[in-house]
């Protein structure tokens, strides 16, 4: 805003007053889910002009969707899982032991850090009947996931 | 009381390991496959003991296969494996940043092995990523069934 020809006139102290304090209000709105009722109610009471209220409401609506799912994101969770790959292999021998012959699964949760974005995978061996209790028991977490929407 | 020196006994046992050893890794421990018995005889024929020491050994070799070949399977080189998985639903309501919302989540606790340590990783996902997770992992198991996995296990015996 502080290199923008058309406000150049005004001063910056002036300026920075002015985007914070549309910050803030636009922000409370949006935490609050606040409707264009309440909205204008509190903007007469800063006795802004009828113009400028209207025009600051239908920005604000324009954008509202944005700024919620902005408004969402922003907080601390466990790590989250964003994919998975796997990898079937048989061992046919190691160093230790020969003629091992086993069939296992390599699986890689792709995770990230709500903070920093990305973070190292979570990785693990399995045998089949374990990926099997695995699946089992993320297909009863869908179940009861189905069960609570129908609620 | 064997009166013989400390060295000796040190070198007997240590040989008597190293044989054992070497005979479960490289033997399938097939029980009706009686190659793997010749195979073990010859071997220790050539040490030019008698035959009565070469009977025993053969007998400790046998008697300890199994547990020797799966004590040696710990060894080998492995990934943290799967021990158990606890989930559980979450909807949240509201943030600091953000009222009245419905957020559902599902949080799990994967419960992994590491060379005998037990860890425990505490993971989220949204209900989408959980459906995509199971059709991926299905698919996985699958795979075990498909002809071409079934013909490599049979023929790599």
């Amino acid at each position: 805003i502080l290199d923008d020809p058309d406000l150049k006139d005004i001063d910056p102290t002036v300026l920075k007053h002015c985007h914070a304090a549309a910050a803030t209000c636009i922000l409370e709105a949006g935490k609050q889910k606040a409707d264009v009722s309440a909205i204008s109610t509190c903007l007469e009471d800063c006795k802004l002009d009828k113009e400028r209220i209207e025009q600051f409401c239908t920005e604000y609506q324009k954008n509202k969707d944005a700024l919620e799912i902005l408004l969402g994101s922003i907080g601390r969770s466990p790590l989250h899982i964003t994919d998975v790959s796997w990898r079937l292999e048989y061992q046919i021998k190691n160093n230790q032991l020969h003629k091992t012959y086993q069939p296992s699964y390599l699986v890689t949760l792709n995770v990230e850090n709500s903070d920093s974005g990305s973070h190292p995978d979570v990785r693990f061996s399995c045998t089949m009947e374990q990926l099997q209790d695995l699946v089992g028991k993320l297909k009863d977490a869908a179940k009861s996931l189905e069960r609570a929407t129908q609620m | 009381k064997l009166n013989i020196g400390v060295d000796t006994i040190q070198h007997g046992v240590e040989g008597l390991v190293y044989l054992l050893t070497e005979s479960s890794k490289l033997m399938a421990s097939i029980p009706f496959r009686k190659i793997s018995e010749v195979d073990f005889q010859d071997s220790i024929h050539v040490l030019g003991f008698s035959d009565e020491l070469n009977k025993s050994l053969l007998q400790l070799y046998l008697d300890n296969r199994k547990e020797i070949r799966s004590i040696l399977g710990e060894l080998a080189p492995r990934l943290p494996s799967y021990h158990s998985l606890e989930w559980r639903l979450d909807v949240q309501l509201a943030s600091r940043s953000l009222r009245q919302q419905i957020k559902p989540a599902v949080t799990m606790k994967l419960h992994l092995n590491q060379n005998e340590d037990q860890t425990a990783q505490v993971l989220q996902t949204d209900p989408a990523t959980l459906l995509h997770l199971i059709q991926q992992l299905e698919q996985a198991l699958g795979e075990m069934k498909m002809n071409h996995c079934r013909r490599i296990v049979r023929n790599m015996k």
